[in-house]
């Protein structure tokens, strides 16, 4: 598909007429940074920050949503099917993240009919990272700053104006009416890919943890690496591919609404059986669970990794935890009484 | 099939049982009220469902009855906010019910062997859905013997009591009834733990499968002893029932390892067990 031009003018001139159209959603500026809302102009986006705190996976997998209603009689009945909407300036982590999530959830065998309806109705615009910040490692996770898995569209900002990389045929009817990319727009592109990869230093080296995690479940290093671990859940709900959730009702005036929410593996609750037993009652083995599923156990289940790269549990964890480095530190145990 | 997993089917309560002296294990016997649902519903023994009360939320069981039995069968201990709202239902009252869900016991596997069934308390329900399955005539002679050992703490806790002791008597399958303590009473006429039971009966372990479903105490002891019996990892069958929310391997909160008691059991060889964290 044709990369295509665009100036700055004409980006936001497509994205007010966009607004107009249907529901976009982008990053916008907030507090402390930046944070997802609808737009009703280009004048809203925000695009400075390196990342939303929230992923996107919420567009498509909401923190809240309603499964059923029951009428009165105690029928359920199922909610109207989500409207268009059109993500812009999605980074390429959160692009893939969803596309991660969508493997989960619409699976060969049962699929999610919530999480189906509303990703067959999202399109996604992605901006490249031109710029990365400290807590990023998508690249060695099969990532990239300027990578296109999962978007309908990649635009790269020049300085002088935008690449418009189309992924799919949504994203490239979006842009067939701008001129087609020149040569040295395409070099300059590929300039800011090699540069904003050269800035991200710390890698996390995966080719051999399918072997090595298995083997270090039983090692006493996971009480030492989940010491400061609090399981305020914190790194799950900003995680774009964390995915649990749980299912509760609630009765507000007389109306019976059947919630889904997020859920964390973090969480005491989350594994307790009924009769009290609790398989992971030690906030060590949720800990273990957490860093085993993403890159392990869903590697089992999906056939690849499902941590992204974004840095959001590094960066938002209260007692300091990084997971490039309980990664290494497992890695380096399980090679030491290998000798 | 239900196109949306999580849409709770109506049945309407046929018939409520009291199950035990202590009063919280109730039989609930479920009919569909919508004609379509009951031709568009098979299960296997072994498979689960989740029942649903709109406003109390829902919880998943295993089914009691077999296929061929008219009426769907749950046996539900009063022990949360779920349950104890279902033991307050009377017959006649409409509930959710989705499903099934899991893997079933292997029936496949079991075919020309014998089949030793080993349960203790009221994980009972779907090792009597089993046992119903397999005398059934059309199916009974396609396994070889079958020896089921089903043990409780007392006599009034022993489940399905009237049903259990025609099965007694039955020349189609060996039935071992134990209990902790007999206290004086007259019926069953064993007392003694289900691990200690097995041993006395010390079914042969050519040709056999073991299915067992119990408390994890018991679960504990009883492995030993099929070892000792002969009964190799792939022999030995488990239930499990971790916590869970969906049924369809979507909201992670039954995962053992990178399995998941919903979708990849809750049935599962020794053998499978061996290799996964012991996180159930």
């Amino acid at each position: 598909m044709k990369p295509r031009h665009l100036n700055p003018e004409e980006l936001n001139q497509l994205l007010d007429h966009l607004a107009q159209e249907t529901c976009v959603y982008a990053p916008v500026k907030d507090r402390t940074g930046a944070r997802w809302e609808r737009i009703k102009s280009s004048a809203d986006v925000w695009l400075q920050e390196v990342n939303t705190a929230e992923p996107a996976k919420g567009f498509i997998f909401p923190r809240c949503e309603i499964m059923l209603k029951f009428d009165p009689d105690g029928n359920p009945v199922e909610p109207e099917p989500p409207a268009e909407l059109l993500l812009f300036g999605i980074r390429p982590c959160d692009a893939r993240a969803i596309e991660i999530l969508k493997k989960f959830f619409i699976g060969e065998d049962r699929t999610d009919p919530y999480v189906r309806a509303r990703a067959e109705k999202v399109t996604l615009i992605g901006v490249a990272c031109n710029r990365t910040a400290p807590t990023c490692f998508c690249l060695g996770l099969g990532g990239s700053p300027h990578a296109t898995t999962g978007l309908d569209l990649l635009l790269v900002e020049l300085g002088t104006g935008y690449l418009a990389q189309p992924v799919t045929e949504k994203g490239e009817k979006l842009v067939t009416t701008f001129p087609p990319a020149a040569e040295r727009d395409l070099e300059t592109a590929r300039h800011l890919r090699h540069q904003a990869e050269a800035e991200i230093t710390t890698r996390i080296d995966t080719r051999t943890l399918k072997e090595k995690l298995p083997a270090a479940y039983d090692r006493p290093v996971w009480q030492q690496l989940a010491l400061n671990c609090i399981n305020c859940g914190v790194c799950t709900f900003l995680c774009p591919t964390c995915h649990c959730f749980d299912i509760t009702d609630e009765t507000v005036r007389g109306k019976t609404v059947r919630y889904r929410v997020w859920d964390s593996c973090q969480f005491t609750l989350y594994s307790r059986h009924a009769s009290g037993h609790n398989p992971r009652l030690d906030p060590a083995a949720r800990y273990r669970n957490r860093v085993m599923d993403k890159f392990y156990y869903t590697v089992e289940q999906i056939g690849e990794i499902s941590c992204v790269g974004c840095g959001r549990c590094i960066h938002y964890c209260p007692a300091g935890i990084d997971i490039r480095q309980t990664v290494e530190q497992i890695s380096t145990e399980t090679e030491k009484t290998k000798l | 099939m239900n196109p949306n997993p999580y849409l709770p089917l109506p049945m309407r309560i046929e018939r409520v049982t009291i199950e035990n002296d202590g009063r919280d294990l109730k039989t609930f016997d479920l009919a569909f009220i919508n004609e379509a649902d009951r031709a568009g519903f098979s299960f296997i023994p072994g498979q689960f469902a989740f029942l649903s009360i709109p406003g109390v939320g829902e919880a998943p069981f295993g089914i009691a009855s077999a296929p061929h039995e008219p009426l769907l069968k749950f046996t539900v201990k009063r022990i949360g906010v779920f349950t104890t709202a279902l033991h307050e239902l009377e017959p006649g009252e409409v509930i959710g019910m989705r499903g099934p869900w899991g893997n079933s016991y292997p029936f496949d596997l079991m075919a020309g062997k014998d089949v030793v069934i080993i349960s203790g308390g009221f994980s009972f329900t779907t090792l009597r859905a089993t046992i119903a399955h397999l005398l059934h005539p059309e199916n009974r002679r396609r396994y070889g013997r079958i020896i089921a050992i089903y043990g409780a703490r007392s006599p009034g806790e022993l489940l399905y009591k009237e049903e259990i002791r025609v099965w007694e008597q039955s020349p189609d399958l060996q039935l071992v009834l134990c209990v902790d303590r007999l206290n004086r009473a007259t019926w069953p006429t064993r007392e003694g733990l289900v691990p200690n039971v097995l041993k006395e009966v010390a079914p042969q372990s050519d040709n056999a499968i073991a299915l067992v479903c119990g408390p994890p105490v018991m679960l504990k002891y009883t492995h030993p002893v099929l070892r000792e019996l002969g009964f190799q990892p792939d022999q030995v069958f488990l239930s499990l029932e971790n916590r869970m929310k969906c049924g369809i391997g979507k909201c992670g909160h039954c995962n053992i390892g990178p399995k998941y008691v919903c979708k990849d059991g809750p049935v599962f060889s020794y053998a499978q067990l061996l290799n996964l964290p012991p996180e159930y």
